[in-house]
């Protein structure tokens, strides 16, 4: 990984731990209620979660601690210019990850108004373009012979009882399965 | 005895079986020879499938994905120096140059054996161990039971790679997430925040699929588009089929490498990674024939990796039957498979459930025989699906994801789990914390803390109860010196402080 990549990926990892810290203590914060709960003589519901985050807690400190020793360290060293390919190249692969969540999320979003098959054939065609396809035939064929296959095997076949969208889209699900 | 074993082969002959062994080996050979789809996402994704199938039926099938998976890894290593898995990297160094000297098919054999010879090897020493290991484990009580279960996360986040500090932070969150639900003993709600998703806990299988398997596409999306090519020309398996005398001619690395593959097996974190590389660095410290070769394409060394990584299959499944410990992602899988078919694996399996513990070895017999042939049929279909457009394989991968999250309760809810779940996973590994801790700790956690609770209970509140018995005072001590070793051998949870 380039000088600047890993000062900007320390960066990340110093709010990554941070997360981790607000999270943890955030929970140890709600376990306070649980502690002393349960019957006389009987180990409470409280005091194994309490174990586990007030360890995660101190652990995850830690790890902000390190983070934030090592994101000095990169950065007294200097961060020397990236050339513009590599620049290029790593918004790329941002890009391409944050569309194929986005369509992911979108996915199962919308499956239960437009229905599993169509939220299906869309979704493949759309994470296939964030993933840089761009073969015509790929995209055109692709979709709909993957939705054929799973439709018969899974909803035909298995009889998965899958979204099938109001209104419209119900009634064109209801062809299928 | 012999009716068990009798009864085990009848049932996994039935055809519907038979079926699902085919089916698992080819998913699993399938998994295990693409890159970017692993063993252990080859298994999550059919573990959620198994539902509706009977336990037998259910076991064949995954353990076919799981011992193809761990043979296929070696089919693109060896043709396109591509390791389908990471056990395949000795694979790549000597079979890929074996291959690249004009021999593919001779390579190819090779493996072929050798995997099948410590498959087979390893589930001897699994029908032998299980039952003896079990019936001393019927001795353990919760507090032996909660030192186990200490020993086998202390184990596997001290050796999962990386930084031990993120290997434990992992371990406890898993644990963290194991107690969201209805508590089991006391009734009451824990982190549920009046949600009704989260009232029965965390699903398991819901949890794997996004952790390992949706996250781990994120991670591929990242890569530049692959198309695999620059591999040798295969022309198929009908010529080159090595002599006996080679195998003679290596005898003590045929015979040491099963041994390593299937103890390290055994061990809780290690698997067919650590087996692998450990019996190939082995076999190239004691090289006796043509040491030279080792890096340039020496068959000694494809020999002891193969005959390794496959051997470790049968050591993690012994563990896992008789003690209910899984050493790896694969076979905490196969915990939560028994967990959905209402059963418990450790010691009390065998007396309560001898028809799935012997179905299993039987299985697992059948299923390295299987191997032999299938891949052989496949290894060809599998060049061609190289072929096919990654974007969309990922794609149909993600619908199996949610379809697998979605079948579980016809609920949306443990989709969006699964969402959060791949998003957690997709972060960790961007962070280098390894998955497998938290997917073990999810798993063992609840077995963990009513162990305590359960001993505590007995002991009358008194912690002194959990160190009462010789057996738990030596697991206990086993697990901090796991702890302990790495951190004096190389201060790695220390390290940047």
């Amino acid at each position: 990984m380039s000088e600047n990549g890993r000062v900007v990926m320390k960066k990340g990892e110093i709010v990554f731990s941070g997360v981790c810290v607000a999270f943890f203590g955030f929970m140890l914060f709600e376990t306070l209620d649980l502690l002393g709960q349960g019957r006389p003589g009987e180990v409470g519901s409280g005091l194994w979660p309490f174990m586990a985050l007030s360890v995660s807690l101190v652990l995850s400190l830690l790890m902000l601690i390190a983070s934030v020793k090592k994101y000095r360290a990169a950065a007294r060293e200097g961060t020397p210019e990236l050339p513009v390919e590599a620049i290029a190249e790593k918004r790329r692969q941002r890009t391409t990850v944050t569309l194929s969540i986005v369509t992911f999320l979108a996915y199962i979003l919308v499956m239960p108004w437009i229905g599993f098959i169509l939220a299906t054939l869309i979704y493949i065609l759309a994470f296939a373009l964030a993933l840089g396809e761009r073969r015509r035939w790929v995209l055109a064929v692709s979709p709909f012979l993957v939705t054929a296959v799973i439709v018969g095997v899974f909803a035909k076949f298995i009889t998965i009882p899958f979204p099938k969208g109001i209104g419209v889209f119900a009634e064109f699900s209801r062809l299928f399965y | 005895m012999i009716d068990h074993y009798l009864q085990a082969f009848a049932t996994v002959l039935l055809p519907q079986n038979l079926l699902a062994m085919v089916l698992g080996s080819l998913w699993g050979l399938l998994a295990g020879a693409l890159p970017g789809i692993s063993t252990s996402m080859g298994v999550v994704l059919l573990l959620s499938f198994t539902y509706s199938l009977s336990p037998m039926t259910a076991f064949v099938l995954l353990i076919g994905a799981y011992l193809g998976g761990i043979t296929g890894g070696s089919i693109t290593s060896i043709l396109f120096g591509i390791p389908g898995e990471p056990s395949s990297v000795p694979t790549v160094i000597e079979g890929h140059a074996i291959a690249k000297q004009g021999r593919p098919a001779y390579a190819l054999w090779v493996y072929l054996l050798c995997s099948i010879y410590g498959g087979t090897f390893s589930v001897v020493f699994m029908i032998v161990a299980t039952p003896l290991i079990a019936s001393f484990a019927l001795r353990f009580g919760p507090a032996e039971y909660f030192a186990l279960t200490v020993l086998g996360l202390s184990v596997v986040s001290g050796l999962s790679g990386g930084s031990m500090l993120k290997g434990f932070i992992s371990c406890f969150l898993g644990l963290f997430l194991a107690t969201i639900g209805t508590d089991g003993i006391t009734g009451e709600e824990r982190y549920t925040f009046d949600t009704v998703t989260l009232l029965g806990g965390i699903n398991f299988v819901v949890a794997m699929v996004g952790l390992l398997a949706v996250s781990e596409i994120f991670v591929e999306a990242e890569e530049p588009f692959k198309e695999y090519k620059g591999g040798v020309e295969y022309r198929g398996m009908l010529s080159e089929f090595p002599p006996f005398s080679l195998f003679k001619k290596y005898l003590l690395t045929m015979i040491r490498s099963p041994i390593i593959g299937t103890i390290v097996g055994a061990l809780p974190g290690a698997g067919a990674t650590i087996a692998a590389f450990l019996a190939y660095g082995e076999a190239a410290r004691t090289a006796k024939h043509e040491p030279e070769k080792f890096g340039k394409g020496a068959v000694e060394g494809l020999m002891a990796a193969e005959c390794a990584n496959n051997a470790s299959t049968g050591g993690s499944m012994t563990i896992l039957l008789s003690l209910g410990i899984p050493g790896s992602n694969t076979t905490a899988m196969m915990i939560a498979a028994f967990m959905i078919h209402g059963m418990q694996p450790g010691p009390l399996l065998l007396t309560q459930r001898p028809d799935i513990v012997y179905g299993i070895f039987a299985s697992m017999l059948l299923t390295n025989l299987l191997l032999l042939g299938l891949t052989i049929l496949a290894i060809r279909m599998f060049l061609e699906l190289n072929r096919m457009p990654y974007s969309i394989f990922s794609a149909a991968i993600m619908i199996l994801c949610v379809i697998g999250a979605y079948g579980l309760n016809n609920s949306m809810d443990d989709v969006m789990l699964m969402f959060a779940f791949s998003l957690l996973g997709y972060a960790m590994r961007k962070f280098d914390i390894p998955v497998a801790p938290c997917i073990l700790a999810l798993v063992l956690g609840d077995m963990a803390e009513l162990s305590l609770r359960r001993a505590l209970l007995l002991a009358g509140g008194s912690p002194v109860g959990l160190v009462s018995s010789p057996i738990s005072v030596v697991l206990l001590a086993g697990a901090l010196f796991s702890i302990l070793y790495p951190m004096f051998k190389k201060p790695k949870m220390l390290q940047g402080l």
